[in-house]
């Protein structure tokens, strides 16, 4: 006994100690079960929200060129032939458009496929018609996707259920990743030892891990590698087998793999790659393009057939060939695929969306409502506000003119910027926005997050401020333009001069604002009071502080693009304010719906104070600043606006309204260099060649009750009649239009334009 | 509230210019797509799906945002909502756009005082009355 309890212990030592390694390992194995069993069962593909443009709603009357319909059917991947019992397709004939407009869940219901007959006539729809010919009140195409909330990874994918997969996608990938998928248990030795041969000929293509084990590598683990990891692997490769069947290990697979880079998008999974390179479901592929999908899994950044469509092509090949050789295809089969090209989608990369500003700003007002989680993952759709043409437009006119603008000014890298804000301006709804001059790059939002001196922009403020005192103030009041200095505690004396360096003396208040006098505004402004002025800029949507001090009346504040929009949103509203917005409802991912963010507003101002100051808007537009507006907008259309310039000319500005959009934009340099650009030169061409593209409403506000009409003698700011040259009509609000005739008027009264100024003015 | 919904219906019958006992409005016909719009959402309303209601009033502003009577609509859905500050705000907007529609002036007031009346300011619902009172009626 006591021989043998010397090699006895250390015997016992040693199955203690495999007991105890064995334990260990169980343990170790145990755990790993757990987890697998775990994250597999519990796992939810995220699924990024997706955003929709605004749905193009045809109706009759509804002013929009053949073309743009024609654009938007393209940018919705319809086709242009006629394939009867199938959606998605449209035919051209002459002013007729035969449309069969696909199925689509909006947010207030499911809306069947349907053939429509739509005839147009002097850009806009004269006929909307059934495929029977019966005429229809109303149709909405699908909203085109513009884009998503991605999982911080951006990964992206759209789900497949394995019945939907075609039969020979997946033959082609068992052929060619893992031929045993079927029968081992989760490795395959045999694969191993192939695939080191394979690395010593550089013959074989296929790659050594198993499909189970690319899922597990994909799903589990981190990239590192290590013997340790490998073993890992292995373990929870059989795991997963032991647990799962075939069928659930291979659907998973095929949802999970990565298969391509749409710029900052990852393309995630054989749904979402059928869409992102063929432009179909994957439903439809063909045995050529579900092995082109094949062909990627070993390298999607390598076999790029965007890229590399020489390299795509050899190794699809290759992937038919091993098919054909695994009897996944037939000869003929393969011999047919194997002719064909790569069938690639020729619509342009996307990236994560092609409105990357827009987006953005979807984005923060729904984390408003929403957790960020939720949007990355629970496929939310978001019906958002974007108008896809009016967007073009805006992105159009301000690219082109900054070419135009750098090429002529040739101050160097790097090149001037601008933004641009469009909406709607009676619901608040925006439709475009512009962060900067490569519209598709996703960085600075500077529509949201610029902020620039705003110059003569904030002077309606001043000028509204004073329209709402109607016994003091008038269109007609003649305001003070000659040299002014203002002085403030513990501030440097203020002496704000005009453009031009002159000054004016007497003018009317239409006149002063018409051409953007800057000490006549200034003295106004004083006059009124700073905070008085700050305050209605507040009731006119300006949620940013800003300073307490005079010069701000001539706009040394900082404001951003979209906050100078809301303000004219107020004034083209007739003073009803309506919060700016991108979205309008939000669905669950099978079209429930979730929220909806309803129109609302509030009148920020009476009627007739903003009647006012719209009409001295016009007028800068008409005599004024913006005159050069006429060689985008025929004046007939009324279009009201403002210019801004700031100090050095380092901002151009221009903010305006039709009657149905309001829209501002900005130029100017990133680094704050000296832009010599004018608001009228470098902003307004943009704004104008923006709206003249989307057929505009003439402006009309309604007159509100008590607002009538007199002429004027600019001179004096007096009644005028006929014998007055220059006379203006010039509406006023009830009883504020001056008694006094003015001394062209010939009738008694008045006196000398000088006696009345100081009598006014006490000079 | 019944006073409410009848008033709707009228409303809505105005809308879609089968109410032969009121004078054709001044305005432009209205548009096909906007009556089909309207109709639904009275159909909507009546049901109690107010947000649908709600959503196809919004749709119909979008075509023709200057009809009053649109705005006057939504106004009505508001109050039937119990947002009695967005009612009293869209039927200032839909007097905005009134011209010289008195009735539907009147009408408005009526819907501002029920608002008002609703919020507990019942100095301000008089008022509000005495105006609908003075558009006649």
């Amino acid at each position: 006994m006591a021989r043998r309890a010397k090699p006895g212990r250390g015997r016992r030592l040693l199955r203690l100690a495999l007991l105890v390694l064995a334990l260990g390992a169980s343990a170790y194995v145990l755990y790993l079960d757990q987890r697998v069993r775990h994250e597999f069962e519990g796992r939810r593909f995220a699924l990024p929200a997706k955003i929709y443009a605004r749905p193009l709603e045809l109706h009759v009357g509804l002013r929009v060129p053949e073309a743009d319909v024609l654009g938007e059917l393209r940018a919705l991947g319809y086709r242009p032939v006629a394939h009867p019992g199938d959606s998605g397709w449209y035919v051209q004939d002459g002013a007729t458009l035969e449309i069969s407009v696909r199925p689509f869940v909006f947010w207030d219901g499911p809306q069947p496929a349907r053939v429509l007959r739509v005839t147009f006539g002097d850009d806009a729809v004269t006929g909307l018609a059934d495929a029977q010919g019966a005429p229809l009140a109303l149709a909405r195409l699908e909203p085109l996707l513009i884009g998503g909330i991605y999982p911080t990874n951006n990964e992206d994918r759209v789900l497949v259920r394995l019945n939907q997969v075609p039969k020979t996608l997946i033959g082609e990938l068992i052929a060619v990743e893992d031929r045993r998928f079927y029968t081992h248990w989760g490795f395959d030795p045999r694969g191993l030892a192939r695939a080191a041969y394979s690395m010593v000929t550089g013959r074989r293509i296929e790659g050594g891990s198993t499909l189970t084990q690319q899922l597990v590598k994909n799903f589990f683990l981190s990239p590192e590698r290590t013997l340790g990891r490998k073993l890992t692997e292995l373990a929870m490769a059989v795991l997963l087998e032991l647990h799962y069947s075939k069928n659930e290990i291979l659907e998973t697979y095929l949802n999970e793999i990565y298969l391509g880079q749409d710029r900052d998008r990852a393309i995630h999974g054989v749904g979402l790659a059928a869409q992102f390179y063929f432009g179909k479901p994957i439903e439809d592929l063909t045995q050529a393009e579900s092995a082109l999908l094949v062909a990627l899994v070993k390298g999607p950044a390598f076999y790029d057939p965007f890229r590399h469509p020489k390299r795509a092509l050899a190794r699809r090949n290759l992937v038919l060939r091993e098919a054909r050789d695994q009897h996944a295809l037939t000869d003929e089969q393969y011999q047919l695929a194997r002719a064909t090209d790569l069938g690639l989608n020729a619509q342009r990369a996307m990236g994560t969306s092609p409105y990357p500003a827009f987006v953005d700003l979807v984005h923060r007002q729904l984390l408003s409502d929403y957790d960020e989680a939720d949007l990355r993952s629970e496929g939310l759709r978001i019906f958002s506000t974007l108008d896809p043409r009016a967007q073009r437009a805006a992105e159009h006119a301000l690219a082109d003119r900054l070419d135009a603008f750098d090429r002529d000014k040739r101050f160097g890298a790097p090149g001037l910027e601008g933004a641009v804000v469009l909406a709607d301006s009676q619901t608040g709804e925006l439709q475009a926005l512009v962060g900067g001059r490569d519209a598709r790059y996703q960085g600075f939002n500077r529509a949201l997050d610029a902020l620039r001196p705003v110059g003569s922009l904030l002077k309606p403020a001043i000028y509204l401020t004073a329209l709402e005192q109607p016994a003091r103030y008038t269109l007609a009041t003649l305001l003070d333009d000659s040299p002014f200095t203002w002085k403030a505690r513990g501030a440097e004396p203020w002496r704000p001069v005009n453009y031009d360096r002159r000054f004016h003396g007497a003018v009317p208040l239409q006149t002063a604002l018409a051409h953007s006098y800057n000490v006549a505004a200034a003295r106004l402004g004083t006059e009124l009071g700073v905070d008085k002025v700050i305050a209605t800029a507040h009731r006119l949507g300006i949620e940013h502080e800003l300073p307490p001090y005079a010069a701000t009346l001539l706009g040394a504040a900082d404001l951003s693009p979209f906050e100078l929009a809301q303000m004219y949103q107020t004034i083209a509203s007739g003073g009803f304010r309506v919060p700016l917005h991108a979205i309008r409802d939000v669905t669950t991912q099978d079209g429930k719906p979730l929220k909806r963010y309803p129109l609302a507003v509030e009148q920020a101002f009476p009627a007739a104070p903003v009647y006012l100051l719209v009409a001295g808007l016009q007028d800068v537009v008409r005599e004024g600043t913006a005159k050069s507006l006429a060689e985008w907008l025929p004046p007939e259309l009324g279009a009201a606006g403002k210019t801004g310039t700031t100090n050095d000319q380092r901002d151009a500005w221009f903010a305006g309204f039709t009657g149905d959009r309001v829209g501002v934009v900005w130029v100017g340099y990133d680094d704050n260099r000296a832009a010599r650009l004018l608001g009228a030169s470098a902003a307004l061409p943009v704004w104008g060649e923006t709206m003249a593209a989307l057929e505009p409403q003439p402006l009309a506000l309604p007159p509100p009750a008590g607002i009538e009409r007199a002429w004027i003698d600019p001179q004096t700011g007096l009644r005028a009649d006929a014998g007055c040259a220059g006379a203006l009509e010039l509406p006023f609000a009830a009883g504020s239009a001056p008694q006094a005739r003015a001394p062209c008027a010939g009738a008694a009264g008045g006196g000398s334009v000088k006696s009345w100024f100081e009598r006014i003015f006490g000079l | 509230m019944r006073i409410l919904v009848l008033l709707l219906v009228a409303l809505a019958a105005g809308c879609a210019a089968v109410a032969p006992e009121q004078p054709a409005p001044q305005q432009a016909p209205e548009n096909a797509a906007v009556a089909s719009l309207v109709q639904s959402a009275r159909a909507d309303a009546d049901a109690g799906r107010l947000s649908s209601a709600e959503a196809s009033l919004e749709r119909a502003l979008r075509i023709d945002p200057r009809n009053p009577r649109l705005w006057q609509q939504l106004a009505g859905v508001r109050l039937q909502q119990g947002d009695y500050v967005q009612a009293e705000s869209l039927a200032a907007r839909s007097n905005s756009w009134a011209g010289t529609d008195d009735v539907l002036r009147a009408e408005n007031w009526r819907v501002i005082a029920e608002a008002r009346r609703a919020r507990g300011d019942d100095a301000g619902a008089q008022q509000a009355l005495e105006r609908a009172e003075r558009y006649g009626r």
